[in-house]
């Protein structure tokens, strides 16, 4: 569950979040939506404990961020998938180094790895691709291929900061419906972005983020 | 143990990944710990250097005429006594004859018909003190014993070579320890260059939970690799360079000594390179966690 509580955050230069309340319950998907610059990676960063709040409380699956400390960050995080706009897959690695680091950072026995790693790239279609470097890939590709390094370690919350961002329509569609596939296995999902007609429709929350105030949709 | 086996290999690979960043890194390391070498090496031969010039120092007294050469025995036994000296070697009035035809090719004793060449001593100075000698005072402790006629030295040869052999003695810790200071720079920086070109795996890594320690293993493994490799690749360069030395010293010149190669250079810069790469891995990588 991820909670808010009358969170604030002010950046150096100004811009932030102020006076949050939210709640995403256990196994719900919810989009957030709004304008670039209105706070959705702000309160995406508040969640993995990137920032910390000025003001108020961040709960994450119990975690609080008023007892959040440096070296607790990594833990709290190994719970969370994260998949970003730019997907953050390393260039010198192939797809399946890239999906297995998660494994590798949990302290998988490596004989059981292959076998997750094709089993989270069968989940998003990327079979026979294990030995492509992110650079052979499509942008469509890439941003699954990030799915499944997100899904690999089967976190309890997913949170999707402008996923189709860089995505033609038709890959930002099938994004949006794997990420329902996976939300089907019972996984929080948290999904941001600025393209309304991509998520209206689709019967989930919707909170909308503009100059730093959130309101339900 | 699994994360262990996993990060030592990321460590291996992420040479292999980066060849180029590495080769660089290492070539770097190769020149710094060379000079570094270089110095030591030099450092240490400086006193054998001094030794060999200093077995080259000749006091030359001549005695008075009336000095018959069994006074001179007894003369040359109070030199052998005054404090620097090493050693002295009579040269009777007859050795004199001989040595005056061989430099000129005439006997002296047919010319005149007498010998009118005294006896005399060559004096060896002390060559093992580890301080800068002082040749002034022994000359004038050899001064004070009665019946020496003349002494000749090369006084300002002599006081060059030890002027010279105390700056060295006095600056050589500095600018070993400037090179030393420079070569940390060069190692350090050079990690930290590698580490911030890959600021992106640091920060992907940090997303999916890993914890610092986990980040930072890889970068000192591969630090401590590379500082080893250039390390190792430092003794045979320096091994062949002093060999060639000690090459053109024996064939192209008069000088009778050979450059020695002390092993405990190599141990040294191989302790340098393992703590400074990863005091230097360890760091860099820090700079770039958050």
């Amino acid at each position: 569950m991820i909670e808010f509580q009358n969170v604030s955050y002010t950046h150096t230069r100004g811009y932030g979040v102020n006076s949050l309340n939210m709640s995403v319950n256990d196994g719900d998907f919810t989009f957030l939506i709004g304008p670039t610059g209105s706070g959705k990676t702000t309160l995406m960063r508040l969640i993995y404990f990137d920032i910390l709040p000025d003001t108020g409380l961040v709960k994450v699956n119990g975690i609080k961020s008023s007892e959040m400390k440096k070296k607790k960050v990594a833990s709290a995080r190994r719970s969370i998938g994260m998949v970003f706009q730019d997907y953050k897959l390393l260039r010198d690695r192939n797809l399946f180094e890239n999906v297995a680091i998660p494994l590798h950072v949990l302290g998988f026995n490596p004989k059981d790895i292959p076998d997750r790693v094709d089993e989270a790239l069968e989940l998003v279609g990327l079979t026979g691709k294990e030995n492509h470097f992110p650079y052979e890939l499509s942008g469509g590709e890439q941003q699954r291929a990030s799915l499944a390094r997100a899904i690999i370690k089967e976190p309890d919350i997913i949170l999707a900061d402008e996923p189709t961002g860089n995505l033609d329509p038709v890959a930002s569609f099938e994004l949006v419906r794997l990420l329902e596939t996976i939300h089907e296995t019972g996984t929080t999902i948290l999904m941001a972005s600025h393209n309304y007609n991509l998520i209206k429709g689709r019967g989930r929350p919707i909170y909308e983020l503009k100059d730093g105030v959130l309101r339900i949709r | 143990m699994n994360k262990f086996f996993y990060l030592f290999s990321e460590g291996v690979k992420n040479i292999w990944r980066h060849k180029m960043t590495a080769l660089t890194a290492m070539f770097s390391l190769f020149i710094a710990l060379f000079i570094v070498g270089i110095l030591a090496t030099a450092g240490n031969n400086t006193y054998k250097v001094l030794h060999y010039l200093r077995s080259k120092y000749k006091v030359e007294i001549f005695f008075t005429q009336d000095i018959s050469n069994e006074q001179a025995i007894g003369l040359i036994h109070k030199i052998k006594k005054v404090d620097g000296v090493r050693n002295a070697t009579i040269i009777e009035k007859e050795d004199a004859v001989r040595i005056f035809k061989d430099q000129f090719g005439e006997n002296i004793v047919e010319l005149l018909g007498y010998n009118p060449l005294p006896v005399s001593a060559v004096v060896n100075i002390d060559r093992n003190r580890r301080d800068p000698l002082s040749i002034e005072p022994i000359i004038k402790k050899i001064k004070m014993i009665p019946n020496i006629e003349e002494i000749r030295y090369q006084g300002n040869l002599i006081n060059k070579i030890e002027r010279n052999y105390k700056k060295i003695v006095d600056y050589l810790p500095y600018l070993s320890s400037i090179v030393v200071i420079i070569a940390i720079l060069i190692i350090y920086n050079t990690i930290k260059l590698s580490v911030y070109s890959r600021k992106d795996l640091i920060e992907t890594l940090q997303l999916v939970g890993a914890s610092s320690m986990f980040i930072k293993l890889p970068f000192i493994i591969e630090g401590m690799i590379i500082g080893t490799i250039s390390a190792i690749l430092v003794f045979p360069a320096l091994f062949v360079s002093i060999k060639t030395i000690n090459y053109f010293i024996s064939n192209f010149s008069s000088i009778g000594m050979q450059i020695n190669f002390d092993p405990f250079v190599l141990v040294w810069i191989l302790m340098i390179v393992i703590v400074i790469s990863l005091i230097g891995s360890y760091r860099a990588a820090s700079r770039f966690l958050k």
